[in-house]
């Protein structure tokens, strides 16, 4: 019977009209959004290149490695373009020094800032917000659309049971609807190599997983109008409902759970903190002048020993300044990640009641693309920062701090200009994605929230038609 | 052919079924009938007499507050699945899957109903006998008329070849020809050895071919004639003296009751 009836769905579904709307509208937006994935990603890449190769322009101009004003970039990855998340968020470019804090500078939304306004229609965009609204539209009839029309009792006038037909009817509508989702998106996963987007067999997976979770999220929109569906008589009541829980869903409770939490544990924003590090940083400056002013050198020594003794005095104190300005940073930075963290832990569960957040954190996490892209751009910064220093260190001979240094430039007897540099010799800066086990592991809770989610608007939806009055 | 029939036992039968709804309105009040093989039993009354309630209670689409319904022997709120084997249902409008064709609609409500066997000639035969034309065997039902729609709704019940049928107020809306047909066609299943428990406005077809005639109002069966008693009587006036309330306080009183119900 389940069967017959699973049968019945996928064919009434595939014949309709509504599906047909639906899958040319879906084919669309998705095929585009490969599309535009793809033409976003080969333009970052070039941007990536150009802004790698201006970089060693300006390496390979200078004479001197202490005049290189080095950058290190977020390299752009193809899942970043399919799912956005906080890719166009996040500075893609870090100005490199040997010490000291590093900030990302240069975010997509610079040199776009109308995206920053109406965004990317990306994959996640489309099964967020468009699937979830298209699951509600064509579902929320599914049982009350039945009963208004007669079907339901002409059905159950046979020795039908309740639970294979409501069972039959959300595995068919999710079956029927699904091929109206797979079909675009293999067509759009194919053309991504003909456009020139190269995954790896890693990023294939991450892909399928993300498809996998767009799926559950479409899955349980449906369960939950099918739900709906069971629990009124009329299709536009239960439409009603269906759009009113969707907006809660998908544009309130996210929004919401952000803004609660930041009312829960308010934490002072960057410009304070940066105001708060300047303020130390020349107080501890003031209190370096008169050290400076009262710099005496040795009597009777040579303008050459002076400038040595000097150079010497202004480095220590600096080094000294500098390593009270670190601790200081390191401790005003650890409070206010760690007050940071909390909020964002309390907003992320929160935020977890809409399965539109679940999916977001699910395909983001995936896609490497959460609010972790953000972290790990800058420990791999940090840990470049360390590599770069060492070698800045050992060409130039000086650790970078800050304060004064003055540099004379000779030529030889016969006016030959310095060699320039050679950029290969600087050091390769690696972004360390995460690994797919790891993404995995990472985005665990989402992924079983997602299938808990159908368990349990599947699970009402059965509770609620079993109790439904078929007249 | 009644007395044929008539000892066999019955495939529709309601024992003294009541039922209230929430509201507290008493929809059906102790409703006593019988229906046996070979016969069809008409229930006439206005809107809201317990006509449709009784069905709903013969196919478990509500339980009875007090009383029994049986199909076949088998409780119909005890063991729907298995009374519902024994029972095809027509409605008064029968609405199919309108994207679907007619064969299709066919193939799937027949398939329901349990019967997994027939052949697409099988359903080309079931449709002329109820006198749908052949182009219409494959178009979609959202192009059929009412009439073509309580033809497929037939040809469902035919091809169910169910003991017992439950026809809800079957002819409404039907032209006249069409209603001519469907008369034929309820008459030719009675001949087969169907048992129909029929409701309906329209007391001149139920008069024609109806073996029983029961009459309510307000949920309770006030009268009852066989096809013989119904012979030379103005059945209109009866329904309308009924309707009227004219025999309530006769059956209260028990003069009627002995004769009538």
């Amino acid at each position: 019977m389940f069967k017959l009836i699973f049968l019945k769905e996928l064919k009434e579904i595939i014949q309709s009209s509504r599906f047909t709307i639906s899958f040319a509208v879906c084919s669309v937006l998705i095929i585009l959004a490969f599309f535009m994935g793809a033409q976003n990603y080969l333009a970052s890449q070039s941007q990536y290149e150009a802004a790698i190769q201006e970089n060693r322009n300006q390496i390979a101009a200078n004479t001197e490695w202490m005049m290189v004003q080095h950058s290190i970039m977020l390299p752009p990855q193809p899942l970043m373009a399919l799912v956005n998340g906080i890719s166009n968020d996040v500075g893609r470019n870090i100005s490199m020094s040997n010490r000291g804090e590093l900030r990302a500078d240069n975010t997509r939304f610079n040199d776009e800032p109308i995206f920053a306004i109406f965004r990317f229609m990306d994959l996640e965009f489309i099964f967020g917000i468009v699937l979830s609204l298209f699951a509600i539209i064509f579902a929320y009839d599914a049982i009350n659309g039945e009963k208004v029309s007669g079907t339901l009792k002409l059905c159950f006038a046979n020795s039908i049971p309740r639970a294979s037909f409501i069972a039959g009817k959300l595995a068919g509508s999710f079956v029927g609807l699904s091929i109206a989702l797979l079909i675009p998106i293999l067509i759009g996963a194919a053309i991504l190599p003909i456009l020139g987007v190269q995954l790896s067999s890693d990023e294939w997976l991450r892909l399928a997983l993300i498809v996998f979770s767009g799926l559950a999220y479409f899955g349980l929109f449906l369960a939950l109008a099918i739900g709906i569906s069971a629990m009124t008589n009329r299709p536009s009541n239960a439409f009603l409902i269906g759009l009113v829980v969707w907006i809660f869903a998908v544009l309130i409770v996210p929004r919401a759970s952000v803004l609660i939490s930041g009312r829960l544990d308010e934490v002072p924003n960057v410009d304070d903190i940066t105001a708060q590090k300047n303020r130390f940083r020349a107080q501890l400056f003031q209190e370096d002048r008169p050290k400076m002013s009262n710099f005496k050198p040795d009597e009777g020594t040579e303008p050459q020993e002076v400038m040595t003794q000097f150079s010497s005095f202004m480095r220590e104190l600096s080094s000294t300044r500098q390593e009270k300005i670190d601790a200081f940073t390191e401790r005003v930075n650890e409070e206010y990640i760690n007050r940071k963290n909390r909020q964002e832990e309390v907003a992320l569960a929160l935020s977890r009641i809409s399965p539109t957040s679940v999916f977001t954190l699910a395909s983001t996490e995936l896609a490497g693309t959460s609010l972790g892209l953000q972290n790990r751009f800058m420990e791999s910064a940090k840990d470049y920062q360390n590599i770069y220093g060492n070698f800045i260190t050992e060409k130039t001979g000086s650790e970078g701090h800050s304060g004064f240094r003055m540099v004379m430039v000779t030529t030889d007897d016969e006016g030959e200009e310095p060699e320039t540099l050679d950029p290969n010799e600087m050091p390769k800066f690696e972004f360390a994605k995460t690994s797919l086990k790891t993404a995995a592991s990472n985005s665990f809770l989402d992924l079983g929230l997602l299938v808990l989610f159908n368990l349990l608007f599947f699970g009402g939806a059965f509770a609620a038609f079993l109790r439904y009055d078929l007249r | 052919m009644e007395n044929e029939t008539i000892k066999q036992a019955p495939l529709l039968e309601a024992r003294n079924l009541t039922k209230v709804y929430e509201d507290g309105v008493k929809a059906l009040d102790n409703l006593q009938l019988k229906v046996h093989p070979g016969e069809i039993f008409a229930m006439l009354g206005g809107n809201g007499a317990g006509k449709t309630t009784a069905i709903n209670i013969f196919l478990d689409f509500i339980q009875p507050t007090t009383g029994n319904a049986f199909i076949n022997g088998i409780d119909a709120n005890e063991d729907p699945l298995e009374a519902k084997r024994n029972v095809a249902f027509v409605s008064e409008n029968v609405q199919l899957y309108p994207n679907f064709t007619a064969m299709q609609n066919l193939d799937f409500f027949v398939r329901l109903g349990g019967k997994n066997s027939y052949s697409r000639n099988d359903y080309e035969n079931a449709l002329v006998r109820v006198g749908l034309q052949r182009d219409a065997f494959d178009k979609k039902l959202k192009d059929f008329s009412k009439g073509m729609r309580q033809k497929c709704g037939i040809a469902i019940a035919i091809l169910k070849d169910a003991p017992a049928i439950l026809l809800d107020e079957p002819t409404s809306g039907l032209d006249p020809k069409a209603g001519k047909e469907f008369t034929r066609l309820i008459g030719d299943l009675r001949d087969e050895g169907k048992a129909i428990l029929m409701s309906t406005h329209d007391i001149f077809r139920a008069k024609e071919i109806s073996d029983h005639v029961g009459i309510l109002n307000n949920g309770i069966l006030v009268a009852r004639k066989t096809h013989a008693e119904l012979a030379g009587v103005n059945l209109e006036e009866l329904y309308v003296e009924y309707m009227a309330g004219y025999m309530e306080e006769n059956i209260e009183e028990g003069i009627l009751s002995n004769d009538l119900i």
